[in-house]
């Protein structure tokens, strides 16, 4: 598994000196590039298929784990060790791709607008999720089986994916770090430079959106809350 | 003991959308022992907050098949690679 890989090769280079997230003393241009090659190595791997996941275009994941190495060397002095430096890396990596998104989107025609928490949340008879007391104004139907064949299983996650592609940049990258990538809260809030509180709300209304999309996809109706 | 009926009650008194917000949250940090109690009563009695985690954890595991199809992709291809070293080099004669 992504995550398990990710906690391996965190152990393996917590063993080995030369790869303890603490910036070395001179930060001279020598010892950046040595840091970058290292860094080729040790996680080029994961950061080109988080790079491709996201843009599914080799030629888009390869820009940005080029702009995400040259980005990090830029930024080596700033690094200050609080999280791993893998997550450092994804998290300018995912900077890159939000950027990548809202190059692609201003391209694009305003005709796919990004998605909002209530925007499929209607039924006949109600609108929005909640009435103005906080109480649910519409219930989700049953979603389809959650024991899935292999394939229904896949094309579920396509549109998982398709989801999170929708939604807007700073929040997709949020969602892959946590929800897909499974990166610790704390982490990732180093990463993207957000509090907690901030992470939190972020993360909720990325469900709440994600589930709501996932509902038009699936073709559910809702039914009015009793 | 108090702080724990304290924490339940706050939560059982709260509407369903702050409910959805704390299901939410527990992905991502752990509640109190009052919190989390005060919430699974409510999930008992409340069929619209009970499905909204069920459908959360429906989205999680098709998170982890996503994580799976991006792990079974290759790595960094050898001629990416390349290209990428002599970028670093580039980068850092640059600086």
């Amino acid at each position: 598994m992504f995550l398990a890989m990710m906690t391996d090769a965190d152990a393996l280079s917590r063993s080995t000196p030369d790869a303890e997230p603490v910036p070395v003393p001179s930060r001279t241009a020598d010892s950046r590039e040595a840091a970058a090659r290292r860094w080729v190595v040790e996680h080029g791997d994961i950061l080109w298929k988080f790079a491709l996941a996201r843009t599914r275009a080799k030629e888009a994941a390869e820009e940005i784990v080029q702009e995400t190495v040259l980005a990090a060397m830029q930024g080596y002095g700033t690094f200050a060790g609080g999280s791993s430096e893998r997550t450092w890396l994804l998290g300018i990596a995912a900077h890159k791709i939000a950027d990548h998104f809202r190059r692609e989107r201003r391209a694009k025609s305003p005709s796919s607008p990004p998605i909002s928490p209530d925007a499929t949340c209607v039924c006949a008879t109600c609108r929005g999720m909640f009435t103005g007391k906080g109480m649910w104004a519409c219930v989700a139907g049953t979603w389809p089986e959650m024991h899935l064949s292999e394939a229904e299983k896949s094309e579920q996650a396509e549109a998982l994916r398709a989801c999170i592609d929708a939604l807007p940049p700073g929040q997709s990258e949020a969602v892959w770090l946590r929800d897909i990538l499974g990166i610790p809260a704390g982490e990732v809030c180093k990463a993207m430079g957000l509090t907690d509180t901030n992470l939190w709300s972020r993360m909720h209304r990325a469900r709440v959106a994600l589930r709501s999309c996932l509902e038009a996809k699936f073709g559910l109706r809702k039914e009015k809350a009793k | 003991m108090i702080r724990f009926v304290r924490g339940m009650v706050r939560v059982l008194r709260m509407p369903c959308r702050e409910h959805v917000a704390l299901l939410s949250r527990q992905l991502d940090a752990p509640l109190s022992r009052g919190e989390a109690f005060g919430l699974r009563v409510h999930i008992v009695y409340c069929g619209g907050c009970r499905r909204f985690r069920e459908h959360l954890r429906h989205m999680q595991s098709l998170g982890r098949t996503l994580a799976e199809q991006a792990e079974n992709e290759p790595g960094l291809p050898a001629d990416v690679r390349e290209r990428l070293n002599a970028r670093v080099t580039r980068g850092s004669k640059k600086n």
